[in-house]
């Protein structure tokens, strides 16, 4: 019985290859989509769980609390204290360990390199799984001037991966130090959020670790292990109650010092799992860690599988129940010679089987193929070995008998059904007014169409995103960071520069992004973005001023007494005349008069709000950067000037350099890569949206053959013949647009709402998605029927 | 072996109604070889698709070997049709898909007959019908002649105790159409019932009566053996 399905399964398979093509493809495509989502969705969750304890290990994470017991921002960072001192007074809390970020020039050969690293407490290795190759993993990090790198790191640095007891000499302030290498460990698996290749012990003077004012300084992340049996939430109110206590003299020295301010710096504590960490918009894992993911990202991705695979399945329930006329016949001979519905119904099952066994086949040889792409897409390294995982297998196996059983349930259900009397005897009309198949049809476009619509607004938005303008100009400009040791270091450098006459002007600044906050007049306290520059920073840029003056070398005493703010400053402050205003830095109790208003400019991604910003050119604060501004055209000889001016000066320090514009580029790289993805979930979906209509159409004409050739015969013209054919199908496409509009507005307008700086909905924008839709789907169509109205009636007349 | 009797079927559409089977009333006897005849749409096909057991009537009683079976609901009458009536249609019916000896075949697959069987049953039969060696191609690959003859392999291969044939030859020429007519009279000669609808006298005459219809009734029988 199995075999003969399975025969006649494989004949119609072969005899109707159109069908079988369009069914095939669009499964087999739907398949290696939902697939690759799979694989992304089962990456992202994975994050971290290789850790032996993960389950019972915590980040320490606090949340701001104003003196009014407001509770603010969350902040997944801490300092010194959290770790020490709640682990001395916790019982639960088994061990602690800080990690933070930072860089350090590395000697490699000749040359100086600049590294990322952790600095990580000796009992990193005991929180942490990460395996050794070799070395101790209890004692490696105990001595300060040992350092644990990994197997990639060893290979670069000596060729080797056996490393144990050899010597890198790190830079400390201005001299390189030798450090032992003492582990050399594995690379870090692809989805752990820490990742490193050189770990140095946690520094910390004595007076930061007794410092109790530190409790209010917030730069690294700290973990603990608790005990299995602990009560999280016990554990948490043990860690506020210990806190209170703590800080409470902190709280007091620097009240004395800052006013009443103070008492808004409060935190409440909290413990994140660790396996929530990866995953966490508000709690996310930055400072050091790496991957910081948006599950957003996973729902968006897996409602574009589901969309796909669900137009492939709608597609073939469509053409199945469409094609039923061909295959009454046989089912009504199936009936009078004895087969039952139950083995019909068996059958057609069998059949929708078969076909997504082949595209199954061909979804896994899909997914095989894309793969590299998609990682580049989904920013992964996903590797195919992930389909030997029993749970993953699992889930495949589960999502093709829900295809096939999506698929081919509802066919088989309707053909079984057929009378046999009516169908062996050409009495059969089926599917009435064909509702079923007209709603599935507006479905699969309305899907189609919502996604065009936004994949059309993301390509907008990332238009606006890079060119819209910043309010400085970022062309030409060469960046290059160093640790200035002093500003005069800085000038040195930038008279070196000035005396090429292909470079235009150079500006140095501090690195990074700093803030800060300062007292009022009316002793409000503003929290803002603060900027170390000199005079030159401004015209660099070619930033204006809105009022007031530049710095200036005329004015001495302009680093000592003056700053710049931003209109935002202004805003916020809310001063009419701003010139002349002080601000008192709360970390030195200093004034500043403002000499000058800054234009407001994109400081930072245009994903985010422009903040207030003060510019100060105060001695003490360490340049990072400097932006030198060179000719058009004249690159590639000034970059090898400014290398070369730099490794004369700074020959221990190493080099590199971007252009500003390219950098600014990369701060959309994630809107760029969901651009790419949109839009390749936009043309899959209407692309098996249209093979589809294809095969409906093709089926409609056969069936209207009789008709076409009547009206033929009555004197309609090609042209009427063909508007008769297409028209349904385009009503349709129209009703799904009536659909999808409304929904795809809400959709985007949702999501531009992330954006502070956004593209405004237009109208335009829906029209030509809609008319892009529409033009699609008719040229689908329109293929079918002018092939059966330019046919000769007299054939299709007879052969009815 | 069949007894009708008061049998009615009515055609509704949303505007018309339309009597096929008008209190029709007549019996078979094991054996017998009837012809019905009368004109396009006087309910012989009707008739005929009751007495299959493909459609059941709107009143009236149907006996099938003693059993009333009238109102058996769908299960029932595929079971008792897989086991004791044979078709052979106009146009053949083949499925396009399966080969001759495929075709034959697929009663004794819905009959749960054993693969071994199977084939030897198959193979007698094809050979009886002097198909065998076109046992591997297509019906399309057949003459019209070869096709009845499969699909007359087909009726027969479960050994029926009833063959209904509608219409067999109305596709066929004279040459093929005679030799199906032969093909029937053995089988009714080896104890087959057959019970076959036909517009042509020719063909009639190879049955024992003919039962001649009129708007759903019958109108005469002939006695011809």
């Amino acid at each position: 019985m199995l075999r003969n399905y399975m025969k006649i399964a494989y004949r119609n398979l072969a005899r109707n290859k159109i069908y079988s093509v369009i069914n095939i493809a669009g499964l087999s495509i739907g398949l290696a989509c939902a697939m690759l989502i799979i694989l992304y969705v089962k990456d992202e969750v994975s994050y971290d769980r290789f850790h032996s304890n993960v389950h019972n290990i915590y980040r320490i994470t606090r949340q701001e609390l104003d003196k009014n017991g407001v509770k603010g921002t969350k902040d997944p960072n801490t300092g010194f204290l959290q770790g020490p001192r709640f682990a001395q007074n916790i019982t639960d809390i088994k061990y602690y360990v800080r990690v933070q970020s930072g860089n350090v020039n590395m000697k490699q050969g000749a040359e100086v390199k600049d590294k990322d690293l952790l600095y990580v407490d000796s009992t990193f290795f005991e929180v942490f799984s990460f395996p050794l190759l070799s070395g101790n993993p209890v004692t490696c990090l105990n001595n300060p001037s040992s350092v644990v790198i990994s197997e990639d790191e060893a290979k670069k640095q000596f060729g080797t991966k056996d490393a144990v007891g050899k010597i890198i000499q790190l830079k400390d302030d201005s001299v390189f130090v030798p450090h032992v290498v003492t582990a050399v460990a594995k690379k870090c698996p692809q989805n752990s959020s820490i990742k490193f290749d050189i770990l140095l012990p946690f520094k910390e003077s004595k007076e930061d670790a007794s410092d109790n004012t530190n409790w209010f300084n917030f730069f690294l992340n700290t973990f603990v292990v608790l005990n299995p049996q602990a009560n999280i939430s016990a554990v948490e109110s043990k860690m506020n109650q210990f806190y209170n206590g703590d800080s409470k003299d902190a709280i007091a020295t620097l009240s004395a010092q800052f006013g009443d301010d103070v008492l808004n710096w409060n935190s409440i504590y909290s413990l994140q799992p660790m396996l929530s960490m990866h995953m966490s918009t508000d709690l996310p894992a930055n400072n050091g860690l790496s991957d910081a993911s948006n599950p957003i990202y996973s729902y968006i991705l897996s409602g574009i599988a589901l969309f796909i695979l669900l137009i492939a399945c709608i597609n073939f329930i469509n053409l199945t129940i469409a094609r039923s006329v061909k295959r009454a016949k046989e089912i009504g001979i199936r009936k009078v010679i004895g087969g039952g519905r139950k083995q019909l119904i068996a059958q057609f099952m069998g059949e929708s089987f078969l076909l997504c066994v082949i595209a199954f086949v061909l979804a896994i040889v899909f997914v095989q193929l894309f793969l590299p792409v998609f990682n580049t897409l989904a920013n992964k390294t996903l590797a195919l070995s992930y389909l030997f995982d029993v749970k993953l297998v699992g889930g495949y196996i589960l999502l093709f008998l829900i295809t096939a059983l999506l698929a081919g349930f509802y066919p088989a259900m309707v053909l079984s059904g057929y009378k046999p009397v009516q169908t062996l005897y050409n009495r059969f009309h089926p599917g009435g007014k064909n509702y079923l198949q007209k709603s599935l049809v507006v479905f699969q476009f309305a899907l189609a169409s919502f996604l065009i619509i936004a994949t059309f607004t993301v390509f907008q938005q990332f238009n606006f995103l890079t060119n819209e303008k910043l309010g400085y100009d970022d062309t030409d400009i060469v960046l290059v960071r160093k640790d200035f040791k002093s500003h005069d270091e800085a000038w040195l450098f930038k008279n070196e520069l000035l005396k090429n006459p292909n470079i235009i002007s150079v500006a140095p600044r501090n690195g990074g992004s700093w803030g800060t906050a300062a007292k009022l007049a009316n002793d409000t306290t503003m929290q803002f973005d603060y900027e170390t520059i000199d005079e030159s920073f401004l015209p660099t840029l070619k930033i204006p001023l809105v009022k007031g003056r530049n710095f200036s070398p005329d004015f001495p005493s302009d680093s000592a007494n003056s700053v710049l703010v931003n209109e935002s400053f202004v805003k916020q402050a809310g001063w009419k005349d701003p010139i002349g205003q002080t601000l008192n830095f709360w970390y030195n109790n200093k004034k500043y008069s403002i000499i000058g208003v800054v234009k407001d400019y994109h400081f930072e991604p245009l994903n985010k709000m422009i903040r207030p910003q003060v510019f100060t050119m105060k001695k003490n604060n360490p340049y990072g950067q400097v932006f030198i501004k060179i000719k058009p055209n004249t690159a590639a000889s000034n970059l090898s000037y400014i290398q070369n001016t730099f490794k004369q000066l700074f020959p221990l320090s190493p080099y590199s350099y971007v252009f500003m514009n390219d950098q600014n580029l990369k701060n959309y790289e994630a809107e760029a890569k969901w651009k790419q993805i949109m839009l390749f979930g936009a043309i899959l979906t209407i692309f098996i949206s249209c093979i589809g209509l294809f095969g409906l159409s093709v089926l409609s004409t056969e069936k209207r053959t009789k008709e076409i050739g009547i009206r033929k015969v009555l004197g309609a013209s090609v042209q009427s013949v063909v508007t008769t054919l297409s028209k349904d199908f385009v009503k349709l496409v129209m009703i799904s647009l009536i659909l999808a509009i409304p929904a795809a507005w809400i959709a985007v307008t949702k999501w531009l709402q992330n954006y502070p700086y956004r593209i405004s909905m237009n109208w335009w924008l829906f029209m030509s998605a809609g008319t892009l839709v529409i033009l699609i789907a008719l040229v689908t169509v329109i293929f079918q029927a002018i092939k059966a109205a330019v046919a000769n009636p007299v054939k299709s007349l007879r052969s009815e | 072996m069949i007894k009708i009797k008061d049998l009615e079927k009515i055609y509704r559409t949303e505007e018309v109604e339309t009597v096929a089977l008008n209190k029709l009333t007549f019996n078979v006897n094991d054996g017998e070889f009837v012809a019905v005849m009368g004109p396009s749409g006087c309910g012989k096909s009707t008739l005929l698709n009751i007495l299959g057991l493909l459609d059941d009537p709107d009143g009236g009683s149907f006996l099938f070997n003693g059993i009333e079976v009238a109102h058996f609901n769908e299960r029932k009458r595929a079971d008792l049709r897989k086991r004791n009536i044979g078709f052979v249609f106009q146009s053949f019916n083949l499925i396009d898909e399966l080969t001759v000896f495929e075709n034959v075949e697929l009663p004794l697959i819905y009959l749960g007959v054993k693969g071994t069987e199977r084939k030897e049953r198959v193979e007698k039969v094809l050979d009886k019908m002097q198909i065998m060696h076109r046992r591997n191609h297509y019906p399309q690959q057949l003459s019209g002649g070869q096709q009845q003859r499969v699909a007359v392999a087909r009726a027969v291969v479960n050994n029926p105790k009833l063959i209904l044939a509608d219409e067999p030859t109305g596709n066929l020429d004279s040459s093929n159409g005679n030799e199906v007519m032969q093909l029937l009279t053995e089988l009714n000669e080896q104890g087959t019932t057959i019970i076959m609808v036909t517009h042509s006298e020719h063909d009639a005459r190879y049955s024992h009566r003919i039962i001649r219809m009129l708007d759903g009734q019958t109108v005469t029988e002939n006695i011809l053996v």
